[in-house]
């Protein structure tokens, strides 16, 4: 079997086999495919939880996967953030000198998450600038018209359980 | 309103995240509906034939220990039962249940048909240009239970 330790080389491998079969748009169309059937978690946390789900599903998944980061979230206004100081992926993937990683490997990173967030009502700003370096960013604001709307007076019903700090 | 910042470094966790079982069994479905089982095959065979080159060399130079070696460790790190018989020229590994397919079972994530050649597959390419070939003798598709053997080619 494949140890989850050794998933990233693999799914590395995985996008190049794909490009090979089918283009970039095999790829990309996989990408889509893995938002629609896979991240089942994130969107259902979004769902239920606005933009907090964010932090849930993040808190969650970074801390298995041991990566380096500081992760911000901030209720009133809107925005949820990841600064990424040393991505775990990526940077396994620099380290070996004897597998070639995917040239394209971290844009999955944007159009995964891109697919669950903005039909939810998000802006989604993901900085690549500095992958080659197992760094970058992730921003992830709630659309104006959505803040409006969640400070509308919510009614005593579904106010009951909402936090205030 | 909350305000909350979460700083972390890398050694303050383990690296674990079972889930991405359920990424890769998504993509080898992906793979065989889109492309066919053959594809599947010769993509974990060109995986496990570059990632696990140097585990290839080591198996060419130490013989079957380092395959048991690589194998303890894999199934250690998963928390799986699994049982090695060792003979001189042969390996027999007994998996009591796939961690990969448990995980993938407990989390509702789909396990792709094609799931077992992540072992068959992979377990042959490591011994390809090597004096030993592999063998799955036994799966279970529900459990991932397996008994998978290694043995010297004969002459």
């Amino acid at each position: 079997m494949i140890p989850c330790t050794d998933f990233i080389p693999a799914y590395s491998e995985l996008f190049k086999t794909l490009e090979r079969l089918g283009g970039v748009a095999a790829v990309e169309d996989f990408w889509h495919h893995l938002a629609r059937t896979y991240l089942t978690d994130l969107r259902e946390l979004v769902r239920t939880h606005g933009i907090r789900g964010c932090w849930l599903y993040w808190s969650h998944t970074l801390n298995e996967e041991a990566a380096d980061f500081t992760m911000e979230l901030d209720e009133a206004a809107g925005t949820f953030e990841i600064r990424m100081h040393r991505c775990p992926s990526k940077g396994r993937l620099l380290e070996f000198d004897h597998i070639e990683p995917y040239h394209d490997y971290c844009r999955h990173c944007d159009v995964l998450y891109r697919d669950i967030l903005e039909p939810l009502g998000f802006e989604y700003t993901y900085d690549l600038s500095h992958c080659d370096e197992a760094r970058c960013r992730l921003l992830v604001r709630r659309r104006a018209a959505e803040q409006s709307r969640e400070a509308e007076p919510a009614l005593p019903s579904t106010d009951s359980g909402r936090e205030s700090h | 309103m909350t305000k909350l910042v979460m700083r972390r470094r890398a050694a303050d966790n383990r690296y674990l995240h079972k889930d991405f079982h359920g990424a890769l069994s998504c993509g080898i479905g992906y793979l065989q509906e889109h492309f066919g089982e053959d594809a599947v095959r010769q993509y974990l065979r060109r995986f496990a034939l570059t990632y696990y080159a140097p585990l290839r060399e080591q198996l060419r130079a130490r013989g079957l220990d380092a395959l048991e070696a690589h194998l303890r460790e894999l199934y250690e790190i998963e928390g799986a039962n699994a049982v090695f018989e060792r003979h001189e020229d042969e390996l027999v590994v007994r998996v009591a249940a796939c961690p990969a397919v448990r995980h993938m079972r407990e989390r509702g994530f789909p396990v792709a048909p094609l799931f077992h050649e992540t072992t068959a597959t992979v377990n042959r390419a490591l011994c390809e240009g090597t004096p030993f070939e592999a063998e799955l003798v036994v799966y279970d598709r529900t459990t991932g239970r397996s008994v998978q053997r290694f043995r010297r080619r004969s002459a």
